[in-house]
């Protein structure tokens, strides 16, 4: 049965370009376009895997990671944070972040290699 | 100058002496007055005071005598020189006129070679009493200059807009304007006569005032430095402070000049947060139209053929300038904003240097580009931001890397070099001409020939370069043969040298 990921981010056509990608991988995509939306649908939907966008107006994605991990039914689900706010001079500075400030399984920066994306995601599902 | 006429009075009731005097003095050149009485005599002498410089005055007269005359002429305010014609000889009133303030007698009857000899010598006595006097004044006049220009000075310095601190050799305040005081935010009263390290000065002014002090010999012309005042740190200060010198070059004392740099600092971060806003806001819909650029190139959204793969490549790599452009904006806003080289840590730079030339490997390759990295056995580290040090390197090895012909050589050394070590990057590239070299840290500056027109950059690198390698205390050059290649090198104080200095990255 193919693996169910929620992809969660306000920009409905970053939306569609991920969710084009996964599919062409043949995964299950759900979608939702912000941070409360995405917290109701992970609950909703029980999904295998997460890809949350950082920079949403409602909830940010450090947020809705923190409450993610905090829930005791949805904290075992990974998570892929994407961000379109770019970090620094190198990424590793996001290394540092990522690890003070989120509980986040991984993350990479907006715009994605399909491939590496793909590459990534199934890393952390045979995590599982 | 005194007046060169002298101007004698004869007082004397008799015509015939007021006469023959007239006659014989007029002679000489001088100038002859006459009175008949005491009284018109005194007259005279109120009406035109400071004229008359010899009085020639008989004792016994008619009316007020000449002794009363002699008196009232004492209370003058110009008094002259009075030389008295006694008619009977007698010592004793001639004793009791000189007392009274005459200068010289004269006894009848007497000869006119008598009466010129005492007039002359009179006379002479005159001359210099004026002389005397017109000196005198002029020297009042000229302290009372002094005085007015010292007051004009002070009202200057205190109605300047600039602070000014003016210290002694001691390094006590010898001045502070009011400006000075407000910009400090500390009363004049506190400031005037303290030591510089004693007072309520901020203890990095205290210093650079105390070594300004001590650079005797030293060509030490003026330090700048910038400082932060008030509780809220809400005044930014400018400080240049230079040592006065004597005419021997001695050191007298120093005088700092405020300057209230707030609102250039307040303008300086609204345009990096605009900056960074900006680029955020710029960065997120190109980040999203890369992103779809991507699917559709990698075939998700339907096949392509040649010519729409070949139009699409060219648009994704437009949008990847565009990005790579806000990322450098949003780095250099973040520099100018001082959220930079927040982590510092003692490193070892080889660790770092090897970290990068490893990631740079696959595009040198691409090039047929040798990289050559040789570190010594051992490097002292430096107090420096990791990433910000892996940001420096990318940079200028990319760079090497892009400016390079293929078949080339990029080849980074590290050396220990006294306080500093010291990182040199050389390439065997196209190299930079010397007219352009000043220009190559300015932000947006790019060299612009037939050969870097195919280079894909931003302008902003070498300029990110600069402010880190400044944030970090160090210092970077650049030396370039045009075509032959270019080397850049970093000093980075070692991190034993920097004790003391962290506070104030």
């Amino acid at each position: 049965m193919a693996k169910k990921i929620l992809v969660i981010d306000d920009d409905p056509d970053l939306v569609e370009a991920t969710s084009m990608i996964l599919k062409s991988k043949h995964y299950d995509v759900v979608a939702a376009y912000g941070g409360i939306e995405g917290l109701e649908k992970a609950k909703a939907e029980k999904p295998d895997l997460i890809v949350l966008d950082v920079m949403m107006p409602d909830k940010d994605g450090y947020t809705v990671c923190k409450e993610l991990k905090a829930d005791p039914v949805l904290c075992e689900i990974p998570v892929l944070l994407l961000t379109a706010v770019v970090s620094f001079i190198s990424t590793t500075r996001y290394t540092h972040q990522m690890g003070m400030e989120t509980e986040a399984d991984d993350y990479m920066d907006k715009p994605v290699d399909p491939a590496e994306l793909v590459k990534r995601i199934e890393v952390l599902l045979s995590r599982q | 100058m005194p007046d060169p006429v002298t101007k004698i009075m004869v007082i004397d009731d008799e015509e015939i002496m007021r006469d023959g005097c007239t006659r014989i003095l007029s002679k000489n050149g001088w100038s002859v007055v006459t009175a008949e009485n005491g009284e018109a005599g005194l007259a005279e002498l109120k009406k035109s005071p400071k004229e008359i410089d010899i009085v020639l005055l008989d004792l016994m007269m008619p009316g007020i005598g000449g002794m009363e005359v002699l008196e009232k002429i004492q209370a003058l305010n110009d008094i002259p020189l009075i030389i008295v014609i006694t008619g009977y000889a007698t010592v004793a009133s001639a004793v009791e006129a000189m007392k009274k303030g005459a200068y010289d007698f004269i006894a009848k009857p007497f000869t006119p070679d008598q009466l010129r000899i005492v007039v002359r010598r009179a006379h002479e006595r005159r001359e210099l009493q004026k002389e005397a006097e017109f000196l005198r004044s002029e020297r009042e006049r000229s302290l009372r200059d002094v005085a007015t220009e010292k007051s004009r000075v002070n009202t200057i310095i205190n109605c300047m807009g600039d602070g000014i601190l003016v210290c002694d050799r001691d390094s006590c305040i010898a001045l502070a304007n009011p400006a000075a005081s407000r910009m400090l935010k500390i009363p004049e009263s506190t400031l005037l006569g303290n030591h510089a390290s004693h007072g309520n000065l901020p203890p990095e002014l205290a210093k650079t005032i105390e070594e300004s002090l001590k650079s005797e010999g030293i060509v030490y012309t003026s330090v700048s430095q910038e400082m932060i005042i008030g509780e809220s740190q809400e005044t930014f200060l400018r400080a240049h402070t230079a040592p006065v010198r004597n005419d021997l070059g001695g050191i007298m004392g120093s005088v700092t000049v405020l300057q209230d740099i707030s609102y250039l600092k307040e303008l300086d971060k609204m345009k990096s947060e605009f900056i960074a806003m900006v680029a955020h806001e710029l960065r997120a819909p190109i980040a999203t139209v890369e992103q779809q650029l991507t699917v559709i190139l990698g075939g998700l959204a339907g096949k392509l053929d040649e010519k729409q793969e070949q139009l699409m490549t060219r648009a994704r790599e437009r949008t990847r300038g565009v990005l790579t452009l806000i990322k450098d904006l949003l780095d250099l806003s973040k520099i100018e904003a001082g959220k930079m080289v927040q982590y510092k840590e003692p490193l070892n730079l080889a660790d770092v240097i090897h970290h990068v030339v490893e990631m740079m490997k696959p595009d040198a390759q691409q090039k047929n580009i040798q990289i050559d990295f040789l570190p010594p056995a051992a490097i002292p580290t430096v107090q420096a931001d990791r990433n910000s040090m892996e940001g420096i390197f990318t940079n200028l090895i990319s760079n090497a890397i892009k400016y390079t012909l293929a078949g080339g050589r990029v080849a980074i050394r590290l050396d220990d070099d006294d306080g500093f070590v010291k990182i040199s990057v050389a390439d065997t590239g196209i190299g930079i001409q010397s007219e352009d070299i000043p220009r190559i840290f300015d932000k947006f500056y790019r060299v612009k020939s037939s050969e870097t027109r195919q280079i894909v950059g931003t302008g902003l690198g070498l300029s990110i370069v600069k402010s880190i390698v400044d944030a970090h205390m160090g210092t970077i050059s650049v030396e370039s043969t045009e075509g032959k290649g270019t080397t850049f090198s970093i000093l980075l104080p070692k991190a034993a040298g920097l004790a003391g200095c962290e506070e104030n990255p």
